[in-house]
């Protein structure tokens, strides 16, 4: 339905050409082969075909004239078989042969087909081979549409279809064959020409309508070399034929001849060759439209084979090539893209003009970038493995871990909880010499000196990239701070409690590996345990006791502990300058200070009635029977005040006797004056008192005045079993201290004058003393350690050291009382020692020359 | 985390660290992680002849899980400040129990 009678309807909508396969077309080996089988296929294959007919010309029914051909004589038995019966045989044989012989070609065809439909617009480029495949497309295309049209010129039809019907009737050699089928494969483009200007009009447009560069990747016959001339020579060819076209009204008469020919034999190749390489090309020459034909073969060309773009490259403009001549003194460039272009443009005749000095500046400066370039090509060899994703994924995770590692708790509560969390570190780091850090720097420092690193990294990397470094800088913080903003929301939902569950799940992270179930202690019990505690204490149950006393031992710690927390915390002292409200902060902190004390003062239970019930009598002495607390005593010495310290030595001497480390080691019959080891439990603890509270008892009366060294002294006579404590280590050594105290007060105060003496004192000292003395003295013989009879190990220093002490108040009678109760012990020292190694005799001695020397006397008198 | 910084403490001081398949590996601590792994540098097995593919190791890095004891440097422990920093971690957990 055209205005001009043109079939309009697109290819498309005509559906394709199954017989002109395209380049996604499914190969179809045998399409060709099918569209022949009807005319010479089966011709070929038909035995009645290659038979030679001489059969026919034989008449069986005549058998009336055998007479005249055989004779009338009986037929003999000599039958002839090496003459006819031979000749048969060897015609058969020939048959054989030839039949064998014909076979290969119509099996070859096929094969032919089958590469047809791979037509990738390259065949040409091929080997001759596949030459052939051409010839059968051009029949495909053309042969079908000559057969259909009617209109055909008669000769023409004759000329094709007469030779083939005779080739079908008579026999044609195999010479004739193989000639027949080179010359088909060498003027597929004579075939197709024809086929091309004898279409009819339903099937013109196709061909006509196609533009040239169109049809050419489909129909690659069009520039489809001839065997006999190379890639150069194909350029001419192929545009030739096309240019056939417009021209064909002039070679119109070659072209039915080629048509023939394409069935017949030599003489149209011997026709077509130079008609084809030689006769076109000056028939063309001359015509109008050469030159402008001639532009689109090369066109076409290019379109058909991008790799032979060199030609027209090289015809460019010459700026390229100055271009590449400027880099190349720049010494060899990997990176000559954009960047290296853009000035070089220019250089070539600028580098002439330039100075010695600026070309040399010039040149330095190409290398460094030529070297630049070099560097970046080394280092864009592993580009492209990380996406800018994946790095950015890798950096949260790493920051990720930081924060959780270090930032939480910190951001949460601030550098007083990384001392919770790490208090032994940070106290041990502070005590032993800081190893790496400052111990109260806040941990959260490492986070930010890790994220500042991080950060810092890309800024370097900015400098060079100044662009792309500054996006990536940016994003890197945001990811740090959504990293960190993370890290602070993380914490929020650490549990996970199941709507009626007892317990709750807790996530665990890097801080806390696994608290995995966390159940909550219900506030009742506390106190429930805290009333119930008094059961058991009045149930004298020994245990329960125990239990309660290490209670209140742990409550003393932790209210020691607040105090020292909140010593830390002490706000600059104020002066006459400081602002009021860091005054009022200090006022503050000292009240909270007061409470403290007050509540630390509470728990040590000095004032506390004694319980008469409870085993150990009073929850101060109880507190001090065990280890712990007597660790804690120097602790709460240094926060509490002379009033209180005074209250707790007073107390230590009233109870002096139910103090463990009295009771236990003083031997359980007073009257028993045998010399008895304490158990080993109890010597332990005697040693501990010794270290731990004796210190800070020594401490406080070396600076008390006679006063209350004589009230101590009088509280003790007085309350306490002074024979019994004479025995013991620690009752010795509290004595001990009483006595060396008011003797150093007493030289102290002759020293200076007389005049501040309080001679009420002294006389109370002295009566004091001498009742001391009296009760002493019976108990003297017996108050050194049974390990005196293990020399070696003799701890009898304290006692040495007490009798010392009391020789020197002692008046002259008192003093030789004293030489005679202990001088058995004295002599018996002595004499051991020099039975034992001079280092523990010298030692020995030393301690026996305590008392000594306080007597005016030396060992070395005796030993002599 | 009590005994995370107490390991801390005691890095660079030697240390024999007893594994669950009963190696007993002595060496210098180098350092701890919150899990508790543990490098040791310099070290020798206790039972060498028993273990003799260890000889040759110089260093090594222990999951903190298949630890059983680590036998300590008495001399490099405070067992007062040990004691109250086990007091404070036993108010924490204690405080954050209640807390919820």
């Amino acid at each position: 339905m055209s205005f001009f009678g043109f079939d309009t309807s697109l290819p498309k909508d005509r559906g394709h050409n199954p017989k002109a396969p395209g380049f996604s077309l499914a190969p179809d080996p045998f399409a060709g082969l099918s569209s022949r089988t009807g005319g010479g296929e089966k011709e070929v294959l038909d035995f009645e075909d290659t038979y030679d007919g001489l059969g026919d010309q034989l008449d069986e029914t005549g058998d009336a004239f055998n007479d005249d051909t055989f004779g009338e004589e009986p037929v003999g038995k000599d039958f002839d078989f090496s003459g006819q019966t031979s000749k048969i045989s060897g015609t058969m044989q020939e048959e054989q042969a030839f039949f064998d012989a014909r076979q290969p070609p119509p099996k070859m065809s096929p094969q032919k087909l089958a590469a047809k439909p791979v037509r990738s617009g390259y065949e040409g480029y091929k080997q001759a081979d596949y030459i052939p495949s051409l010839e059968v497309n051009a029949s495909l295309w053309g042969m079908p549409s000559k057969a259909k049209s009617p209109d055909l010129s008669a000769s023409h039809r004759q000329q094709s279809s007469g030779p083939s019907v005779q080739i079908g009737r008579k026999m044609m050699s195999l010479e004739e064959v193989e000639a027949a089928m080179r010359s088909q494969s060498q003027k597929p483009a004579a075939v197709q020409q024809s086929a091309a200007q004898h279409l009819p009009p339903p099937s013109q447009p196709i061909s006509q309508a196609f533009p040239q560069g169109l049809s050419l990747p489909g129909y690659p016959t069009f520039s489809a070399p001839s065997p006999q001339v190379d890639t150069t020579q194909q350029r001419a060819s192929g545009g030739p034929q096309m240019l056939q076209r417009p021209t064909k009204a002039s070679d119109q008469q070659v072209l039915p001849h080629n048509g023939a020919q394409g069935v017949q034999a030599q003489t149209p190749q011997i026709l077509q060759r130079p008609s084809q390489s030689q006769a076109q090309p000056p028939t063309l020459t001359p015509g109008p439209q050469a030159s402008s034909n001639r532009a689109s073969p090369q066109s076409i060309q290019i379109l058909q084979n991008p790799n032979r773009v060199p030609g027209p490259a090289a015809v460019q403009p010459p700026q390229v090539a100055e271009g590449v001549g400027g880099m190349a003194p720049t010494g060899p460039t990997h990176g000559r893209g954009l960047s290296g272009q853009v000035p070089i443009v220019t250089r070539p005749e600028q580098l002439l003009g330039l100075s010695e000095d600026e070309r040399a500046a010039f040149l330095l400066e190409d290398a460094r970038r030529a070297k630049r370039n070099h560097k970046i090509y080394l280092l864009s060899k592993d580009n492209g493995l990380m996406t800018p994703q994946d790095k950015n994924f890798i950096t949260r995770i790493q920051l990720q871990q930081l924060v959780t590692a270090t930032g939480n708790v910190i951001d949460e509560h601030g550098p007083e909880a990384a001392l919770n969390e790490d208090f032994y570190y940070q106290v041990h780091a502070q005590i032993r010499g800081p190893p790496r850090q400052n111990p109260h720097q806040p941990l959260s420092q490492f986070a930010q000196t890790y994220l500042f690193q991080t950060g810092g990294r890309p800024g370097n990397a900015n400098r060079r990239h100044p662009r792309g470094g500054e996006n990536h800088v940016q994003r890197m913080e945001q990811q740090v701070q959504r990293a960190v903003e993370a890290a602070k929301l993380k914490p929020k939902n650490k549990q996970l409690v199941i709507e009626g569950s007892l317990g709750k799940i807790s996530f665990s992270n890097a801080k806390t590996p696994k608290p995995l179930l966390n159940i909550k202690r219900p506030e009742s019990r506390d106190l429930r345990s805290q009333s119930g505690t008094h059961v058991p204490t009045r149930s004298n149950d020994s245990v329960a006791t125990r239990r309660q006393t290490l209670k209140d031992i742990e409550r003393l710690y932790m209210t020691l502990m607040a105090m020292e927390d909140h010593e830390r915390r002490m706000p600059p002292p104020p002066n006459e300058e400081t602002p009021a409200d860091l005054i009022q902060e200090h006022i503050e902190w000292r009240q909270k200070m007061q409470e403290l004390n007050q509540s630390l003062w509470n728990d040590l239970k000095v004032m506390e009635p004694i319980d008469p019930n409870s085993p150990i009598g009073h929850p101060f002495m109880a507190i001090l029977s065990l280890p712990k607390g007597k660790k804690v005593i120097p602790r709460v010495f240094r926060h509490i005040d002379d009033q209180q310290r005074i209250t707790i030595l007073t107390m230590i001497c009233l109870y002096l006797d139910q103090l463990d480390v009295v009771r236990l080691a003083a031997p359980a019959d007073p009257n028993d004056t045998t010399a008895t080891l304490p158990p080993p439990a109890v010597r332990d603890s005697v040693e501990l008192f010794s270290q731990a509270v004796m210190p800070s008892l020594f401490g406080y009366v070396n600076d008390a005045p006679l006063q209350i060294v004589v009230g101590l002294l009088g509280l003790l006579l007085d309350r306490v079993n002074t024979a019994l404590i004479l025995r013991t280590k620690v009752g010795l050594a509290i004595l001990t201290m009483l006595v060396s105290r008011a003797e150093l007060i007493k030289q102290a105060t002759s020293a200076q004058s007389t005049q501040g003496i309080n001679e009420r004192e002294w006389q109370q000292w002295n009566a004091l003393y001498n009742q001391l003395f009296d009760k002493a003295e019976p108990v003297l013989p017996y108050i050194f350690p049974p390990s005196t009879n293990h020399p070696s190990d003799a701890d009898d220093v304290h006692v040495w050291q007490f009798l010392a002490a009391m020789a020197v108040g002692a008046n002259e009678d008192q003093q030789r009382r004293l030489v005679v109760a202990v001088k058995d012990c004295v002599n018996d020292t002595v004499e051991q020692s020099k039975a034992l190694p001079p280092e523990i005799a010298g030692r020995r001695l030393g301690n026996v020359n305590l008392f000594m020397r306080a007597i005016g006397l030396d060992v070395d008198l005796l030993q002599r | 985390m009590l005994f995370f910084s107490f390991f801390k403490t005691l890095v660079d001081h030697e240390v024999t660290v007893e594994l669950k398949n009963d190696i007993s590996i002595r060496g210098t601590l180098k350092s701890v992680d919150q899990f508790l792994n543990i490098k040791l540098d310099n070290i020798n097995v206790v039972e060498e002849m028993k273990y003799p593919h260890l000889s040759s190791v110089k260093n090594v890095f222990i999951r903190g899980s298949v630890v059983r004891y680590v036998h300590l440097p008495s001399g490099a422990v405070d067992t007062a400040l040990l004691e109250d920093a086990t007091r404070r971690e036993a108010t924490q957990a204690s405080a954050r129990a209640k807390q919820g």
